[in-house]
């Protein structure tokens, strides 16, 4: 016994320091995937191209499938990671350091023009100038353009701007979404201003006492007996990154507390610091006091809204536009089938709107060996309004669609989508991209969910595209100090009863600091005594 | 030493009273703690999605449980199965390092002994973080392999140290005797230390199953294979990923998946803990010796 | 123990110890029984200690080397209000729960103890710790529901004529600053009770019998016997396990993050989760790996002292600590 353990602790010992030994030497650059065929020191087709992503199919939907396919279309190997959503970024930042990222990233709007400002994306403007798609005149370019970045915000904001990254599908946004049944009940119309909204609001607070029936002949008195009713629920007061007034759009309006370029004062300002933030807040205040927000809304997290409304006691929830619409609709009819919900449309484009998100970049990184043929051949192809698009929305036929109908040339006319491979009961929805959010004149085969495409064409009508956060690295220093600040100053509000002026006093004094080096850096020297003149007078009066 | 239960009997009135205050005072625990799991378990027989504190399910059903176990593909079992894997070996690897380092904590007269307590102490308060630590697992070609999860939480000093308290606990007599009989280093190790450590091994054995049921993060960072994610991802995932869809012709909704996954991830250690108290109950180290 | 004046004593007599070559021949199976646990330990976790340095550099994960800042990082950190407060929290919030998580745990193992019966001590004992088993973010969930306005704490406390109809209907008891770390201690409690007295359940389990049956003999009583036999031999492993949960008490984040919010910033913010807002997931801007680093090594000296600190204590009452 004695012998054979002290082997077996030895042989472990030694395989360890072998192995930590060989590796250690052999840890230098991983092979490049990349062949020069005809040796002339520039390689023509990237033999196989990586790709890191993270809202796309999941592997056991069929990767290998998904792979397979396009190597047959293009000839190209191709290699996909998904990590897990949760710490997708932070493993994409541990890809960086080991210098060994992907060739291609999906990256969000917070992080594409941080990596863009770090330098290490390779810019794309002059390839999409010179592309074929841009000739066509197929794709949406206002979604392109919207990617235009660069790192340090110069003076001159109208300054030259590149494009690091390619959307994959339109940003999207959110839209609200309320209870039609409950309207119906109290005899209410779509609300057309912010007074009828809130009075929305304050009558849905009753729904509980109405004596009207519902489809089944069930009055929502009886129904609702003993149920806590929302009239509107939301997690946050204001969200905790760009845009921060995303959710309660009704009372935000044309607010936009964040750091932002204003076109009359002609500077960079922080618009938390605004009458029309501070009208905001007088709203917000009005509404909370009135009982007709969600009393939880500070400490909610948006799965726990999902949970309020599916259950049917919210009146009023801004979500997603698109696919969500309709998961919310058929979670909300499995437990009362006679509940309606609708998006509702702005009042009014000048001062209420829907908000846009700048859309998920593609990138494509320095360390990448032949970037020009990557976009080529994945980016621009994904996009190409064929079979290409066909392959990153719908994925692969007879594996994730099949084909109803073929035209003579053989395209594809009429689709279905099949059952996904892992579960027979879920339909397959998407393989890279949602194909109801193109950004180019995508014909689709597919007929979509009629709840996907109304609200979508609702908040088409009703939505304006928002611009990329300012990415200076000295803000960006100074900004989580001022986020902290800021989700105090709603807090402040409704839980602390501090008057708006108060509070907003307040936020302007525990971020003096911060303000002072952001305006700074970013408007040069500016008339800090004026500036905080103005401040004071919008806080005292 | 039998204890009658009797609330005549002077010799036992105290005790019996006692007896009863404490079992009263252990049911109100009990049903403290049991309420709110009974709340998941309804939910997760529940295809509603319900808000409140419910603890009977409104619309009763199983395609949770079935989605996990038998629609969700082999996804699930898989990552069920990774779980049971790494858990069992993991827990014998890291119960193999604790006692050694434990044992040899022990040996007040070997040189070095106090710098080897450092030594793991330290680390117990200073780590780099993730980037280094995925540094070096790639560098000894360990990424993407199971032994990246097993390995960094197999060597756990808070483990290591409880294990010496107790090794410490045992009588120093039967080391010597055992010396003197020619026992080596590695004979007082597995035939005294093991086996008269019984409780300390089903306990400090109980925590490290626990910590790698548990165990998420290193998942994610060291594995990109995601068919080698364990269940504890997949459950984090669908209980806090809010891009998760659940889409699917069921009486179920994402709640209900939710809900059984937790209590799928739980039922495991229903069964192991009655088990490793046996240990406990029975492991009376010197009463053992004596007899 | 060892007394220090019998130690005098023998140190004269005891000629001479073998010298230091001698014993490292004597004890040569034993370096090489613990080699494989010194590997591991010097990957796994002497070799990333490099990444310490961090703390000295702006160091980002963009592909790019890190460059040196000097002692910037720590000056932002002192100079930062935010880090402070979050600091005075940690200090305040781990300390109290460290004490509530040591008292709760040995109390319910003793009460444990008592239950007569094999199986009830089983079931009562297999109900407790099954709240471990559910992630923060689940418990977070679960609470939420009895903490909300009109909730079941809302409801019994009307019922109790405590809070009136208003409150009843708006308070969210974990936004309410006066409340937030009460309500944290007890869903804490409530979720790591059971786990925590395990390793006394086992602790228990090493006591001789014998001891019992002489005190018995003595005719002490059951509260004098948990005095004097029970509590004694398990006062090792208490003091063991409260040194090194000591050592990570800072190190709070997950339970806090789950349960807090803007509202109650000023008492719940931790280090950890300034660490997560400020170094790790900024809203704008790459992680900053150098800072989060700095914050860790801070951290870490700061568990340092307060170890060492523990550990001396210990050595003079007890006349042992940990090493």
């Amino acid at each position: 016994m004695k012998k054979n353990i002290l082997t077996k602790a030895a042989t472990i010992a030694v395989a360890l320091l072998t192995v930590s030994g060989l590796s250690a030497c052999g840890s230098s650059k991983q092979d490049v995937a990349l062949i020069d065929a005809d040796g002339d020191g520039v390689a023509d087709e990237p033999e196989s191209i990586s790709v890191m992503a993270t809202t796309i199919l999941t592997e056991n939907n069929g990767h290998a499938e998904f792979c397979a396919e396009y190597e047959r279309l293009t000839g190209i190997k191709l290699t996909i990671e998904k990590p897990e959503h949760n710490q997708y970024y932070e493993k994409v930042g541990i890809t960086f350091a080991a210098e060994e990222p992907a060739d291609v990233i999906e990256l969000g709007s917070t992080y594409y023009p941080s990596y863009a400002a770090e330098g290490v994306l390779w810019d794309m403007t002059d390839a999409w100038e010179a592309s074929d798609l841009k000739a066509s005149g197929i794709a949406m370019e206002k979604y392109i353009e919207g990617m235009r970045t660069d790192g340090d915000v110069a003076s001159d904001p109208e300054a030259t701007q590149r494009i690091y990254g390619f959307p994959n599908q339109r940003g999207n946004g959110t839209i609200t979404y309320v209870r039609k049944d409950w309207m119906d009940a109290l005899g209410i119309d779509e609300p057309t201003n912010y007074d009828e909204f809130l009075e929305m609001l304050v009558a849905f607070k009753d729904i509980g006492n109405s004596e009207v029936e519902d489809a089944h002949g069930v009055s929502f008195k009886e129904k609702y007996a003993g149920q806590q009713i929302y009239p509107l629920t939301v997690a946050g007061l204001i969200s905790t990154e760009s845009p921060y007034e995303i959710y309660l759009r009704e009372f935000y309006q044309d607010a936009r507390p964040d750091i932002h370029y204003d076109k009359d004062k002609g500077m960079y300002i922080d618009g938390v610091l605004t009458q029309k933030m501070k009208d905001t807040l007088l709203r917000i205040e009005e509404a909370w006091n009135l009982g007709v927000i969600d009393p939880q809304a500070i400490s909610n997290k948006t799965s726990t809204c999902r949970d309020k409304f599916q259950s049917g006691i919210v009146g009023c929830f801004n979500y997603w536009a698109g696919t969500w619409n309709r998961t919310l609709d058929k979670n909300l009819q499995q437990k009362d089938d006679t509940a309606v919900m609708i998006p509702l449309p702005s009042f009014d484009m000048e001062k209420e709107y829907y908000i846009e998100r700048p859309a998920i970049a593609y990138v494509i990184t320095n360390f990448c060996q032949h970037p020009e043929e990557v976009f080529e051949n994945f980016i621009l192809y994904s996009h190409d309004g064929g079979e290409g698009q066909l392959l990153f929305t719908h994925g692969v036929e007879d594996v994730h669609y099949t084909v109803d109908e073929r035209a003579a040339d053989g395209t594809i006319t009429k689709a279905t989508a099949l059952p996904t491979m892992a579960d027979s009961n879920t339909e397959f929805e998407k393989s890279f991209f949602d194909a109801a959010l193109s950004i180019t004149e995508f014909d689709d085969p597919f007929e979509i969910d009629e709840r996907i495409t109304n609200s979508l064409a609702m908040f088409d009508a009703d939505s304006i595209l928002y611009e990329l956060p300012i990415m200076d690295s000295t803000v960006a220093e100074q900004l989580p100090d001022v986020e902290t600040s800021k989700q105090q100053l709603l807090s402040n509000i409704v839980i602390e009863k501090m008057s708006v002026n108060d509070a907003l006093a307040l936020y302007a004094s525990e971020t003096e600091r911060q303000r002072s080096i952001i305006y700074q850096t970013l408007n040069g020297d500016y008339d800090e005594a004026s500036v905080e003149a103005e401040i004071a007078s919008l806080v005292s009066d | 030493m039998v204890y009658k239960f009797s609330l005549t009997d002077p010799r036992y009135r105290g005790r019996s009273i006692f007896a009863i205050f404490n079992f009263i005072f252990m049911t109100l625990l009990m049903a403290c703690m049991i309420l709110p799991i009974i709340k998941v378990l309804s939910d997760s027989f529940n295809g509603d999605t319900v808000y409140g504190f419910n603890l009977w399910p409104s619309n009763p059903t199983v395609d949770g449980y079935v989605y996990i176990l038998v629609k969700g593909g082999t996804e699930y079992l898989r990552a069920f199965g990774v779980s049971v894997y790494t858990t069992i070996v993991g827990t014998f690897i890291g119960l193999l390092l604790s006692a050694i380092g434990a044992y040899i904590l022990i040996q007040k007269e070997m040189p070095g002994n106090k710098f080897f307590g450092y030594m793991f102490l330290f680390t117990m308060m200073f780590n780099a973080g993730t980037i280094p630590l995925f540094l070096v697992i790639r560098a000894i070609g360990l990424y993407n392999s199971l032994f990246a999860v097993i390995f960094p939480l197999s060597m756990n000093v808070y483990n290591l140290v409880l294990m010496r308290s107790f090794f410490e606990q045992l009588p120093r007599a039967l080391f010597e005797a055992a010396e003197i009989d020619g026992c080596s280093p590695y004979g007082i190790f597995f035939r005294i230390v093991l086996p008269l450590s019984k409780a300390a091994l089903a306990s400090i054995g109980l925590f490290f199953a626990v910590a790698f049921w548990s165990e998420y993060v290193h998942y994610v960072i060291y594995i990109s294979d995601t068919a080698k994610y364990n269940f504890q991802v997949k459950l984090r995932t669908l209980v806090i990923d809010d891009t998760f869809t659940f889409d699917g012709n069921y009486n179920a909704s994402l709640n209900t998946v939710k809900n059984a996954a937790i209590i799928i991830a739980i039922i495991p250690f229903l069964f192991i803990y009655p088990f490793c108290q046996k240990y406990f109950m029975t492991g009376v180290t010197m009463g053992a010796v004596k007899e | 123990m060892s007394q220090p004046v019998q130690k005098g004593n023998y140190d004269h007599i005891i000629v001479k110890k073998p010298s230091a070559w001698v014993r490292m021949k004597k004890y040569a199976g034993f370096y090489l029984m613990f080699l494989p646990v010194v590997v591991v330990l010097f990957i796994f976790y002497y070799a990333p200690m490099y990444g310490i340095t961090f703390a000295f550099t702006n160091y980002k994960p963009n592909g790019k080397a890190a460059q040196f800042v000097g002692l910037a990082n720590f000056q932002k950190l002192f100079s930062d209000p935010t880090f402070w407060s979050s600091f005075k929290n940690t200090l305040i919030i781990s300390s109290v729960n460290l004490v509530l998580a040591t008292v709760t745990s040995v109390v319910v193992a003793l009460l444990l103890n008592e239950i007569q019966r094999a199986m009830v001590k089983k079931v009562i004992n297999t109900v407790l710790y099954l709240p471990h088993f559910l992630s923060w973010v689940v418990v977070a969930s679960i609470f939420m529901l009895l903490l909300q306005p009109n909730g079941l704490l809302s409801q019994i406390l009307y019922a109790l004529h405590l809070i009136d109809a208003t409150s009843l209907e708006q308070t969210d008891w974990l936004t309410q600053k006066n409340c937030w770390r009460i309500v944290f201690y007890v869903i804490d409690r409530w979720k790591e009770i059971g786990w925590g007295t395990v390793i006394y359940i086992a602790a228990l389990a090493g006591i001789s019998p014998d001891y019992y049956e002489a005190a018995e003999i003595d005719g002490a009583n059951r509260w004098q016997q948990t005095l004097n036999i029970t509590l004694p031999s398990i006062s090792n492993t208490i003091l063991v396990v409260f040194i090194l949960n000591l050592a990570r008490v800072l190190n709070i984040f997950e339970s806090v993050f789950v349960l807090y919010n803007s509202a109650v910033y000023s008492v719940a913010d931790v280090i950890g989760t300034y660490t997560y807002r400020v170094g790790l997931k900024p809203t704008v801007g790459l992680p900053n790996y150098g800072y989060s680093t700095t914050i860790g090594v801070f951290r870490s000296i700061v568990s340092l002292i307060l170890v060492i600190i523990t550990d001396n204590i210990s050595k003079r009452v007890r006349g042992y600590g940990l090493v």
